[in-house]
């Protein structure tokens, strides 16, 4: 029997998706690049944006369809909000919680009767995040051989009023520090380049353990004299954190350790003071600038990532003008503009949504032009250097592959050799193209972090 | 998603009507560990509306109460106006980091400003640390709204009233705020809805508070 899983939205869950893959092969199922041909088909939903759902539902229609002329079983799992629960119950064979993944070779199994999901009080509010470490305890089946994820940290507890995490993912559980660093030991040992920490807000780990387990920066201290001890080359990131709980301990421990790369993903989401109260972020700019200012001073060579919304309720042209400043002001290297879109569940949806989606389209547009300049602007200065790259693929253009810098800027460069995939190579830059590099090859084969 | 639905059910206690619109729950506390400003998920057993609300009672209070605002278009808050001792609450929580993230050191002079039922978090803290040394300032349209005014010390509680003159000022909040000597000292706390909150910022910053001793929670 072959499975076809499809996965939408953040790493988390790809990262859950690789545990899914596992309990599927270990029940015999072989899995299959095209749902046509299979006999399972599942989805790890996303509920963030409304558009992600939207697809949900296409995808479940047409599945539904072709139930008329083959067998099949549909699942869903990820992030469901409840109303969006109620509906996948009568549209989906399987609906289930990612903390009950175990049960799902049983629901399948027994599919034809009544399935354990379907026979669940339905779930109503938060939810309980009790059963999360038994999923953190299934071996992923990683669906890279170079790049992975390993989940820290589940759960919100920050309550933005835009976001409807918390009533998807439950509140903030941390997994235990042991585990994480013996994941992280074993990826490394197993040769993976890129691992990436995960969690809704990464920087608040520990902090639910009250005292009784490592916080986010002696966490990073720990992974970061581990991988220094092992001596293989490799980057370790994280995302996302929250600018609230963003230490200065955090960018120490990042400068003091080679492996911890130098790329920050610190969400902004407006540059607008009040905005940001009433998003309840609780920051302030002045805040949010110090982070900026510390990250600059003690890693003067990290690129800094962000997250933007433009169109919550409420904004005006001066608050939008405020976001056009502080993207000029932090000189973002990328930045993941979304329209604000009102999520069930989320505070802010039981507000009038007052701007206009053509004012959306166009401050949207508005803060994309800014990020082009002054990523284009730092690319720039890069041309002629020779940079540190891992080859991720083939790219579009026939003969180039594509690669990631530490920074996770793209850069393609002419090559022909897909054995480079998944090895670190240095590239001379040679050109910039707005967001991305062109490079040529200087180096092959690198195994073993750059001298101090 | 899992919910264990028995472990989430309190039981009310008492419900306590303060004006038409406006009353105090309490229910079961159930063991219930929380720092004062923490805001609890809750509503009726089974029902698919929740809604967030700010602890109203202290620490050392073997209860819960929320402060609740019937709303005119509301679901929950109507919901709740009817409940009666002994009936189920469903319960979520404690969230939050409201007077608590910001780290009060003490011993630190407080300033809260409030408008509504945003003095919920105030009182669970007054109630909770009597000692502290703090200033409420309250902003309601009339009198009757100025929710519990015998639970603050003599002398630290302003009210501000818009549609009558029977509080301490009459006229807005915001008002009352460019005309008192304001202690640039102090940590200041805002709680009620977004409007109040941006235009007593503006004037806390113009009279020199720092934007950093400023911490607020948006209702609405």
């Amino acid at each position: 029997m072959r499975y076809h899983l499809i996965t939408l939205g953040c790493q988390m869950n790809l990262s859950d998706g690789e545990r899914i893959h596992t309990v599927l092969k270990e029940m015999g199922l072989v899995q299959t690049d095209s749902d046509s041909d299979a006999h399972v088909v599942g989805i790890i939903a996303c509920s963030v944006r409304q558009k992600a759902i939207d697809k949900v539902y296409n995808q479940i229609a047409r599945w539904n369809k072709s139930k008329n002329h083959r067998n099949l079983i549909t699942f869903i799992s990820g992030c469901i909000l409840p109303d969006d629960r109620e509906r996948f119950l009568k549209l989906f064979d399987i609906v289930f919680p990612m903390s009950e993944v175990n049960d799902l070779p049983g629901m399948i199994t027994s599919f034809g009767v009544a399935t354990p999901a379907s026979l669940k009080l339905p779930v109503k509010g938060i939810p309980g995040n009790e059963q999360i470490f038994s999923l953190w305890n299934i071996q992923p089946d990683y669906q890279s051989a170079f790049e992975a994820f390993v989940p820290i940290q589940n759960g919100c507890d920050k309550f933005c009023t835009f976001c409807a995490v918390p009533y998807t993912r439950g509140r903030e559980v941390s997994r235990p520090s042991g585990d994480i660093v013996n994941q992280v030991k074993d990826l490394i040992q197993q040769g993976y380049k890129s691992i990436t920490l995960l969690g809704q807000n990464v920087n608040s780990y520990g902090l639910d353990k009250k005292g009784r387990e490592l916080n986010f920066a002696r966490l990073l201290r720990e992974i970061g004299q581990t991988a220094l001890q092992m001596d293989k080359m490799c980057w370790i990131y994280f995302t996302s954190p929250h600018p609230r709980d963003m230490s200065d301990e955090v960018i120490k421990v990042i400068a003091a350790y080679p492996h911890l790369a130098n790329q920050i993903h610190l969400p902004l989401q407006s540059g607008d003071e009040k905005l940001l109260v009433k998003m309840n972020r609780n920051h302030s700019m002045e805040r949010y600038r110090e982070i900026v200012h510390t990250i600059r001073k003690k890693l003067p060579h990290a690129t800094l990532f962000t997250d933007i919304i433009v169109g919550f309720t409420g904004e005006d042209e001066a608050q939008h003008q405020h976001t056009i400043e502080a993207m000029k002001e932090f000189r973002f290297n990328m930045a993941y503009v979304a329209q604000y879109s009102p999520r069930p569940g989320a505070a802010s949806y039981r507000w009038e949504d007052t701007v206009p989606v053509e004012v959306k389209k166009r401050r949207l547009h508005d803060l994309n032009g800014v990020l082009q300049e002054t990523a284009s602007k730092h690319n720039h200065q890069t041309i002629g250097k020779t940079v540190r790259v891992l080859v991720t693929g083939s790219d579009r253009k026939p003969g180039y592959l594509k690669g990631l810098t530490e920074g996770k800027i793209n850069i393609r460069f002419q090559a022909n050799r897909t054995d480079l995939v998944g090895t670190f190579v240095e590239l001379k830059v040679t050109g910039s193209n707005g967001l991305s590099l062109e490079g040529e090859m200087a180096t092959v084969n690198i195994t073993a972090m750059a001298p101090e | 998603m899992n919910v264990k639905v028995d472990e989430a059910l309190y039981v009310i206690e008492r419900v306590r009507h303060l004006t038409e619109s406006t009353y105090v729950l309490r229910f079961s506390r159930n063991g219930m560990e929380f720092n004062p400003g923490q805001h609890l998920v809750l509503g009726l057993p089974g029902s698919s509306e929740l809604r967030e609300y700010s602890i109203y009672s202290g620490i050392h209070d073997d209860f819960l109460e929320v402060l609740i605002k019937e709303v005119d278009d509301g679901v929950v808050s109507r919901q709740l106006k009817s409940i009666k001792p002994g009936d189920k609450l469903e319960v979520r929580g404690p969230y939050g980091f409201f007077l608590t993230e910001s780290g009060i050191s003490r011993p630190a002079r407080l300033l809260f400003i409030s408008s509504g039922t945003g003095i919920a978090p105030f009182h669970s803290y007054i109630r909770s640390n009597p000692e502290v040394d703090y200033q409420v300032i309250h902003g309601v349209r009339k009198m009757e709204e100025a929710y519990d005014i015998r639970h603050y010390k003599k002398g630290s509680l302003q009210v501000c009233t818009s549609r009558d003159n029977q509080g301490d000022f009459e006229g807005r909040l915001t008002d009352y705020l460019l005309e008192v000597d304001i202690d640039s000292h102090r940590q200041v706390y805002l709680c009620g809805n977004s409007n109040m909150i941006f235009d007593a910022m503006d004037i806390l910053r113009a009279r020199g508070i720092p934007q950093r001793q400023i911490f607020t929670e948006v209702y609405f």
